[in-house]
């Protein structure tokens, strides 16, 4: 079998031992889109206005305190350290990881995001439009916070800091994400804000992997 | 000169034993401009037509503005000579310069709201130099947090760079973005760049604050880079001899 | 271009309207350039201090 293959079906085999990784982010974002209506009044028009904002930032939540512990299997089952030997470049393994937890972890949390919208009252234009840009800029952010997972790898004790430090970054494609919504709203075109989102998240794609395979490097080399 | 100069400083004995003469320079010359600086524009600065006297921050604000992102660029050139050239001093730079940087970012910040009180009426405005100068000290805090998680300083120093590499490459991305996301949302009312001319009677004195505050920045890293060598070299024989003759 | 542009010193501390302001700002620029330099005089001094209890511990050892 070779080695993407393997690594296909040890991801496989990781989601059957324990599915509750994928059901709890979406569980974790239902329960705080349900927070917003609390927060604010269940009659309230705002509701409508801000859902689709809320909906956008509870999933990066939700997206981001997964991905925390994206490496820490394959680290402590020493797989990582395999990697290192394997007969494919490290950045390129990361990018396989990356790629299999935007599909098995991520999506899912993408294709629940209608229902919050239906329980936030967002109109059907926005709720394409936030499914379209969470598509397009997942990547990114799943990239960027696989990079915060990796930085923090060795350390215990670093909690939700791999989150916290990777935050910042995520600013770009929140803002982009949030014209491209607007504008969905207004009615007017969408379309070039969404091909700069791509296109980030291609670059983002390509280059934060690289990124990603030092500091696995520097955590696993350096733990001796 | 050239390559020489370039490798003394991979010797933090001879950086310790420069820096304590440059950070006692540095010291009294900033202490100098910036008393003469900050007099100057509280006192000797015309009064601004619009704003009154409350527009005297600046002489603080801005230069601390400045610091704060310059030292940010200044945090990756030290990343590459880690990565590069593998100098532990940068290292050691890097993780003054955080710090360091902070605190200014901090201090922009503080002061650019207390600025706004009377300016716009609210101590917080989401404009795109206060919101891009908040996203900057999560990116300090952010350095500052990875390093503290790690127990090896030699790891610590290549996550950070790492981390700050990455950082310095989103910087413009992320400035260009909130200015962009702003003029989304600015209303017309709200005139947030006013900036006409400044009279030389009210920039010269700026100027010598800015240099009065770099040359501050300078010092403090250095103070704090002095500290980190002895620490770190703890077990070299020149700190050890160093020590039992004071 | 050097003209002092209050009517007093007392009119200079007070600065209406922004005194409240201006100064405590200042205030707090004069306390961070102090505070940090504060701070690393003390990480200083406990460097010196690690290496010269290292130091007696080396030299109890060898006697």
């Amino acid at each position: 079998m070779s080695i993407e293959k393997r690594m296909l079906a040890r991801e496989l085999k990781l989601i059957a031992a324990r599915p509750g990784d994928i059901l709890k982010p979406m569980w974790f974002l239902m329960l705080v889109i349900s927070m917003v209506p609390l927060a604010l009044a269940p009659d309230s028009g705002l509701l409508a206005e801000i859902g689709s904002a809320m909906i956008w930032v509870a999933t990066l939540l939700a997206l981001l305190l997964n991905t925390e512990h994206l490496f820490q299997s394959d680290f402590s089952d020493g797989v990582l350290e395999q990697w290192l030997f394997l007969d494919r470049p490290l950045a390129w393994l990361v990018g396989l990881k990356l790629i299999a937890h935007w599909l098995f972890h991520v999506l899912p949390l993408i294709l629940i995001t209608p229902i919050a919208g239906l329980m936030l009252s967002v109109p059907t234009e926005v709720l394409l439009a936030l499914l379209i840009t969470l598509f397009v800029a997942t990547p990114a952010l799943t990239c960027f916070s696989g990079l915060g997972a990796a930085l923090t790898l060795g350390s215990t004790r670093s909690g939700i800091l791999g989150v916290l430090v990777m935050m910042p970054l995520f600013v770009p494609v929140v803002i982009l994400a949030a014209g491209v919504l607007i504008r969905a709203t207004d009615g007017s075109d969408t379309l070039p804000l969404l091909a700069l989102l791509g296109a980030f998240s291609v670059v983002a794609a390509t280059l934060v992997p690289i990124a990603v395979s030092a500091a696995i490097r520097l955590n696993i080399g350096g733990s001796n | 000169m050239g390559w020489r100069w370039f490798h003394q400083w991979g010797s933090p004995r001879w950086f310790y034993e420069r820096a304590g003469r440059w950070q006692l320079v540095c010291g009294w010359l900033a202490l100098i401009l910036l008393v003469v600086g900050s007099l100057w524009g509280l006192g000797f600065a015309p009064v601004d037509y619009q704003q009154g006297n409350s527009y005297r921050i600046i002489y603080l604000h801005v230069p601390v503005a400045f610091l704060a992102q310059a030292m940010y660029a200044a945090m990756a050139v030290c990343a590459v000579v880690l990565f590069v050239w593998k100098m532990k001093l940068a290292d050691v730079a890097m993780q003054s310069i955080a710090v360091m940087g902070f605190a200014f970012t901090a201090l922009s910040l503080i002061s650019g709201a207390v600025w706004g009180k009377p300016t716009w009426g609210t101590y917080w405005v989401w404009d795109a130099r206060l919101t891009s100068m908040l996203i900057l000290a999560f990116l300090y805090l952010g350095v500052i947090g990875l390093r503290a998680a790690f127990q090896d300083p030699d790891q610590a120093g290549k996550a950070c760079g790492i981390l700050v590499l990455v950082g310095v490459v989103n910087l413009p991305i992320i400035k260009y973005s909130v200015e962009w996301w702003n003029t989304l949302h600015q209303p017309a009312s709200l005139k947030l760049t006013e900036k006409p001319a400044m009279p030389a009677s009210m920039w010269v004195p700026l100027l010598v604050n800015i240099l009065g505050y770099y040359i501050a920045a300078a010092y403090l890293v250095l103070g704090s880079m002095r500290a980190i060598v002895l620490q770190r070299e703890r077990r070299a024989t020149w700190v050890k001899e160093l020590v039992s003759r004071a | 271009m050097l003209e002092f542009q209050f009517a007093s010193l007392a009119a200079f501390f007070e600065m209406a309207p922004h005194g409240v302001y201006v100064w405590p700002i200042y205030g707090l620029g004069l306390l961070v350039l102090g505070g940090l330099t504060w701070v690393n005089a003390r990480q200083h001094r406990q460097a010196i201090r690690m290496v010269q209890r290292n130091l007696e511990r080396e030299e109890t050892h060898e006697s």
